[in-house]
């Protein structure tokens, strides 16, 4: 009885369930992450709501002030705020994720273009690349792409993601080179694996494990950089938080809730993101990152 | 060393043309390929006088930018000293207490802030400004005759503080992170084993070997500064090259757009070309 040994399954369980603990910081922030995805996305949708509908000067204006049944108080055609500030999070946010997830990915197909290369300085145009296009903000490439093309998500989306491609992709090339140059990876010399076996099998998974943090640290970065486009006026006729608080501006004295909550749903939001991202980025040992933007 | 500098200047020189070029095949991308303007950037017509929506008095380009640059050059010199004084002050404590978490703690407030969009912060001064002192946004009506213009400086400071906050909560946090890197290497146990004190290490040992990739930390934050001066400047209206560079890209004005954009670029530039001088130093 003693000496039995136990069974396939439960050894595969054991596994599974000392896999799972040794993530479980990583599963607790995820589990947030998402339960912060699903309440910016539940609720009523507002559906194709414009800003000029909703802030268009009226002779009798319908606001409302912040009281118990409208937090944060209602728009001159009587919509509740926090719903709409909702709305426009959500909008936010998706873009903030797609562009970032999309910009990751360019990052990582550029920096594997070169990567099997056998010269050692094969990652230096990417270098060079990076560090000339850094000197031009991100934010004066995103204006005039945006201002002149005339708006949208449809080039604010791939402006965000170009950005961050050409922002991640030496960090990118610094991992690629620190993780080849990795005691074991000499070691995996020695014993007679291929460049292409090393890099597929041991440095390219220590890389990816690291992007979730890469991508939870950008993802409030890139709500900021949308909402102030927006705030701008140059990311289409939708609704944004930054287009609230630009329209609300018209009712300052008036109206002050409309600019002011708001920018405080978005602060809270932001602030919320950066903070699961810090940790996500502590718990993964990312690492700092430049700033972007 | 004269050669060095010489070197460095002409890579400056050089990027400058690079990103000119860049720049005015984005405008054409942006402007004439996805937008519905008619206006080639090489063609002549697109680069007349200055408009009257960009500058109300008469004004030439030179001049107009001049003026601009001095007003943006006020916020830079009040933020770039700010961040890297906290940056390298806050990071250095931070990382010798690294054991209380202090770099975290230090940078929580900046990082707070960082989070607060910056335009949103400049509506709630006009709210301010105006239910405490009847006048929203800046007192532009009130013109300085004698003495030193502070208000001006006023409100340079107004502009500096969103933009100083994100820079600053990032550069003591990468101050902190080298130096914690730092003194994990293997030639720390080496000294303690020799009987050298914690201070000893850290101040006499760990800053100075860290001292090249401090170095490379100082231009960092000045892009990211002065890509969200163009947001900022916008929302306090305030008449600095960011403020022009939107209304530029507004009005579809292309030399505005050019100018301003390597002005802002160029001050870049000039930080990216300072950190290669004394990192060629270290």
């Amino acid at each position: 009885m003693i000496n039995r040994r136990p069974s396939r399954w439960l050894r595969s369980l054991s596994l599974i369930a000392i896999r799972l603990w040794q993530l479980r910081r990583v599963l607790v922030l995820v589990m947030l992450y998402f339960s912060l995805f699903g309440w910016l996305f539940s609720g009523d949708r507002a559906g194709d709501v414009r800003p000029t509908e909703l802030y268009g000067i009226r002779e009798t204006p319908r606001w409302r002030e912040p009281d118990r049944d409208h937090w944060c108080g209602t728009a001159v055609n009587g919509a509740d705020l926090f719903e709409l500030s909702r709305f426009a999070m959500a909008t936010s946010v998706s873009v903030a994720v797609v562009a970032v997830s999309a910009g990751i990915a360019l990052a990582l197909l550029l920096t594997m273009l070169v990567v099997f290369d056998p010269e050692e300085n094969r990652f230096a145009w990417i270098e060079r690349l990076s560090a000339t296009g850094v000197i031009l903000p991100g934010m004066i490439v995103m204006v005039i792409l945006t201002g002149g093309g005339g708006g949208g998500l449809l080039l604010v989306i791939p402006g965000l993601a170009s950005l961050v491609a050409l922002m991640i992709s030496p960090l990118l090339c610094r991992w690629f080179r620190e993780g080849e140059d990795g005691f074991e990876i000499v070691a995996a010399r020695v014993l007679g694996l291929s460049r292409r076996e090393i890099v597929l099998g041991r440095v390219l998974p220590s890389v990816l494990r690291r992007l979730p943090g890469v991508f939870a640290i950008l993802v409030p970065v890139a709500m900021l950089a949308e909402m102030s486009l927006s705030f701008l006026g140059f990311a289409g006729d939708r609704l944004s938080v930054g287009v609230m608080i630009a329209r609300g501006q018209a009712y300052l004295i008036e109206a002050p809730w409309m600019a002011i909550y708001p920018g405080l749903f978005a602060s809270v939001v932001v602030m919320a993101f950066s903070l699961l991202g810090w940790r996500v980025s502590a718990a993964l040992r990312t690492g700092p990152l430049p700033p972007l933007f | 060393m004269i050669r060095h500098l010489l070197q460095r200047l002409l890579v400056a020189l050089a990027r400058l043309l690079v990103l000119g070029l860049a720049t005015l095949a984005l405008i054409e991308f942006s402007f004439v390929v996805i937008g519905d303007s008619e206006q080639h950037v090489w063609s002549r017509g697109a680069y007349g006088a200055v408009p009257q929506e960009l500058a109300p008095d008469p004004f030439t380009w030179e001049g107009l930018i001049r003026v601009r640059a001095v007003a943006t050059a006020r916020v830079l010199i009040l933020v770039i000293p700010s961040v890297l004084l906290i940056g390298y002050s806050w990071g250095i404590l931070g990382a010798r207490l690294r054991r209380y978490r202090l770099a975290r703690l230090l940078a929580a407030p900046f990082a707070v802030f960082a989070c607060v969009p910056g335009f949103w912060f400049a509506v709630l001064v006009a709210v301010y400004s105006y239910f405490h002192w009847q006048r929203p946004g800046f007192a532009n009506d009130l013109v300085v005759e004698r003495g030193p213009d502070l208000l001006a400086w006023w409100h340079a400071s107004v502009v500096a503080l969103p933009a100083m906050a994100g820079a600053a909560a990032w550069q003591i946090r990468a101050v902190a992170a080298v130096l914690e890197r730092e003194t994990t290497r293997s030639w720390v146990r080496g000294y303690f084993v020799a009987g050298a004190n914690d201070e000893e290490i850290f101040y006499g040992r760990a800053i100075p070997r860290a001292a090249s990739s401090l170095a490379s930390l100082l231009d960092r934050p000045v892009a990211a500064i002065v890509g969200s001066l163009v947001v900022i400047e916008s929302a306090f209206r305030y008449p600095g090259l960011g403020s022009l560079f939107v209304e530029s890209v507004r009005l579809g004005s292309y030399p505005g757009i050019l100018l301003a954009a390597l002005c802002l670029a160029g001050m870049v530039l000039v930080a990216t070309l300072l950190r290669e001088l004394i990192s060629s130093r270290e």
